[in-house]
């Protein structure tokens, strides 16, 4: 077990072989040495400044006496105060005013569009024009009033949410609870085909105009033109959210509808929903 | 090993598998969830085909054990491992153009991401890396002991069980079966099992060491026998669980809150440092010299290296919790450590590179050695980034982008998976007793091509990730964002389109790398006696 001399390198081996291995009794290079010194100088100086080693009941807490909790609480109230500063003027006034306030519009709406496509998009659309299941928002048809006053309640308690004090509307599922039978909601489907001038046949149309009466119309009003106290939309505004086909009124018919509309006012603030009015009902006003 | 013993030792792992076969039995007969009773039919076969073949054994004589080295199990590892490599692969690619192309997964919840995805994890870090570590592992440690490995049976045992634990993860995953912890998924009855093949694994390799002829111990075991001790204790702290019945295979975790946060990123990161590090540093240590035919540069630097790592990776997980609820001491600990990390590791990497020294002609000649070249410094690259990304301001950057993906890939793939496919371009041809590899020209068109595919890969998340923090953390004056998340996910997509691209030419060259694997193994056997040296005679009992 003698070392011997490694002919490439000239530097001696450890003297062992396994399977044919040799290793070479290289020192450890200094930039190593310095290195590891280095990052050892680097580390200290950090144990000393932050919070770093642990003892039996507590830890160091550093010279600089610093706490990511502090410094990211101190860092939210710098951004709310600045906000509340820069935008609050803007907010507080009447949201009737606000939303006429074209160049309150061109100066704001880019920025307002980003608190909408990370909190409605999603649903709503991009462009705010809906999907099926989901309203259209920039085709000035309502359920609860384009009013500011109403589209901020919505925003703020949601529809069909746990909220107190959240909207409530459901469409019954006549078919499925037996409150109407096929034949009925056959004639009821042709009857709004007739209302929208799609195919249909007029006998059984008639018929169904009788049956709305009876069954229909204490929400959707006289000619289903909607009521915006009861939350039941125009069935006459080509503005459909679950479809107008005669299938998808069927569907409806049989089984109901449910929609739900989160209530944002646990998770945004009074301002950021006031942000999303505005930027929902710029969709609708044209004047700017 | 005497046949005596050998005859015990089935017996015991007959009780063993006895016990598994009851588990496998329970569970298909109590259970009540399809991906589970599924579970219980393959651990209930497995166990009883293995009971079946251990009695049978019992009643026969047993053969006399040869005085050479125990490769046949070897073989099986190093398919087992191009199989799940590919598995592994494939899927992984299909996940990358998921992500480019949403729409792919088909609208069903079987093909889902979040199912699939924890398949391409398994199926690459435990199949494709864990297999190619338990077969070199074998390998290595018997050449370099002159030994044959310390027993008969137990081998089969740690392949099977470990192999029987990476089928039960990736086939749970599409019926929902989790624990929901990043590489620790695999519900407590496929814990079970890893431990059961993992305990075997520590013993043998111990007891092969414990009867080598050589006076020291190669250094390379140290690394392997590293890994194998620090992954023992990190799949058990980190799977301590109570399952909630029988006849379900959910199960509550031992911890809750910031310490089972604390608990997952310190077995999620020592994974990497012991799995994918120390245990590929193992197989470095040998195929490397090996190949090139030259001795280790310094031996005093692979020992350093080898007690820096060991020490050190220990305290670095908690810097997978930068700036959350974990207390800041613990953060600046593990930044801090990590920073100190770097040392040993491009210690490790000096003494790879410098290794080659005297044999620079090789990377030219040899494709395996270009392999295992670029392998070593894609290990550099990617702990100097491991390093870095550590530091906390840093950290604010990277966190939650593709950066970390881009981190991890290239390490897995630049330096895990090149290591691999550069050792087992030597280990398949000596284990199979073949002249060589079948094409070293498709070797050579393997390495350009998983090469690029890397290339294409990291730089693709480098720059998503790096294009999503800064968009992220891009605000007006007053605070609002100015980009919306879902603007960020648009800007991804040309990224995600190249780094899929990246992945195919991955995948393609790992196809070429099997198939040049299979025709080797298809080709002719050596007609000269073995060349290798051969085991030492064991000194027998009481003589």
């Amino acid at each position: 077990m003698k070392s011997d001399i490694d002919p490439h390198s000239g530097r001696p081996t450890t003297g062992h072989e396994w399977d044919g291995l040799k290793e070479l009794d290289t020192p450890v290079p200094t930039a190593f040495r310095i290195w590891l010194l280095a990052s050892f100088g680097v580390c200290v100086p950090l144990w000393l400044l932050y919070p770093a080693w642990p003892y039996v009941s507590d830890y160091t807490r550093g010279f600089l006496g610093y706490s990511s909790r502090d410094a990211v609480e101190a860092a939210v109230a710098d951004r709310a105060r600045a906000r509340t500063e820069a935008l609050g003027p803007i907010l507080q006034g009447d949201l009737e005013t606000l939303v006429h306030d074209t160049a309150l519009k061109s100066a704001y709406q880019q920025k307002f569009s980003v608190l909408y496509r990370d909190n409605c998009a999603a649903c709503h659309g991009r462009d705010r024009t809906g999907q099926p299941g989901f309203p259209n928002l920039a085709d000035d048809h309502w359920l609860w009033s384009g009013s500011p006053e109403e589209v901020e309640w919505t925003v703020l308690h949601g529809i069909n949410h746990t909220s107190d004090d959240t909207r409530y509307a459901e469409m019954p599922a006549f078919g499925r609870d037996e409150m109407l039978d096929r034949t009925e909601i056959n004639a009821v489907t042709d009857y709004l085909l007739h209302l929208n001038a799609a195919p249909h046949d007029a006998t059984e149309a008639a018929i169904g105009a009788e049956l709305f009466a009876e069954n229909c119309s204490a929400c959707h009003n006289d000619g289903a033109v909607g009521g915006l106290e009861t939350g039941a939309p125009s069935l006459v505004d080509e503005a459909w959210i679950y479809g107008g086909d005669r299938a998808s009124l069927q569907q409806t018919l049989i089984h109901g509808r449910q929609g739900v509309m989160p209530g944002w006012q646990e998770r945004l603030s009074p301002e950021e929903i006031r942000m999303i009015v505005l930027y929902v009902l710029w969709a609708n006003n044209d004047d700017g | 090993m005497t046949q005596q013993a050998t005859r015990i030792e089935r017996g015991l792992t007959a009780i063993v598998l006895f016990a598994v076969l009851l588990l496998g039995i329970a569970i298909l007969g109590w259970g009540q969830q399809i991906g589970y009773v599924l579970h219980g039919w393959i651990i209930a076969l497995v166990a009883g085909w293995g009971l079946l073949h251990q009695i049978s054994r019992l009643s026969d004589p047993e053969a006399a054990i040869p005085l050479a080295y125990k490769d046949d199990v070897i073989r099986w590892g190093i398919l087992a491992c191009f199989g799940w490599g590919i598995v592994g692969f494939t899927v992984g690619d299909v996940l990358a153009w998921q992500l480019a192309v949403p729409a792919l997964n088909g609208d069903i919840d079987l093909t889902n991401f979040g199912r699939l995805r924890p398949i391409h994890t398994t199926a690459v870090i435990f199949g494709f890396g864990g297999n190619a570590l338990i077969a070199t592992s074998f390998y290595v440690v018997q050449r370099t002991s002159r030994a044959r490995l310390a027993s008969e049976v137990a081998p089969w045992i740690v392949l099977g069980g470990y192999n029987l634990f990476v089928l039960l993860a990736v086939t749970g995953y599409p019926f929902g079966i989790t624990q929901g912890k990043e590489y620790a998924e695999p519900e407590w009855y496929a814990d079970l099992v890893l431990t059961l093949a993992w305990i075997n694994y520590l013993v043998l390799y111990l007891r092969t060491l414990a009867r080598r002829a050589e006076p020291h111990i190669y250094v390379a075991n140290w690394y392997y026998l590293g890994f194998i001790v620090v992954i023992a204790m990190l799949h058990v702290v980190n799977n301590l669980a109570m399952p909630v019945s029988i006849t379900s295979p959910k199960s509550y975790s031992l911890w809750a809150g910031v310490q089972d946060a604390m608990t997952q990123w310190w077995y999620g990161h020592n994974a990497v440092g012991f799995l994918l590090t120390a245990g590929f540093l193992g197989m470095m240590y040998y195929f490397l010299p090996k190949a090139v035919g030259r001795p280790i540069y310094s031996y005093r630097l692979s020992i350093i290296g080898f007690w820096g790592i060991t020490f050190l990776y220990l305290w670095a997980g908690s810097h997978h919790l930068h700036y959350t609820a974990l207390p800041d001491w613990v953060q600046y600990l593990g930044m801090t450590m990590s920073i100190v990390l770097l040392v040993p590791s491009w210690g490790s990497v000096f003494n790879g590179i410098l290794t080659i020294n005297g044999a620079w002609d090789k990377v030219r000649t040899d494709p395996a050695v270009r392999f295992m070249m670029v392998a070593v410094l894609f290990y550099g690259l990617a702990t100097f980034e491991g390093s870095f990304l550590a530091i906390r301001p840093v950290n604010t950057l990277s966190h939650y982008t593709d950066w970390t993906v881009g981190h991890v890939h290239a390490g897995a793939l630049g330096w895990v998976a090149f290591i691999t496919f550069g050792a087992m371009y030597k280990l398949v041809p000596w284990v199979w007793r073949r002249e060589g590899i079948y094409s070293l020209q498709l070797e050579a068109w393997h390495f350009w091509l998983a090469l690029t595919g890397t290339l294409i890969y990291v730089g693709a998340m480098w720059n998503s990730g790096i294009t999503q923090a800064l968009m992220w953390q891009t605000y007006d004056p007053v605070g609002n964002f100015v980009f919306a998340f879902i603007d960020t996910v648009d800007a991804m997509r040309p990224y995600y389109t190249a780094r899929a691209i990246g992945g195919f030419l991955y995948l393609l060259g790992a196809l070429i790398g099997a198939y040049n694997i299979y025709m080797t193994v298809r080709g002719p056997r050596l007609a000269a006696p073995e060349p290798d040296r051969q085991p030492l005679p064991q000194p027998q009992p009481g003589g």
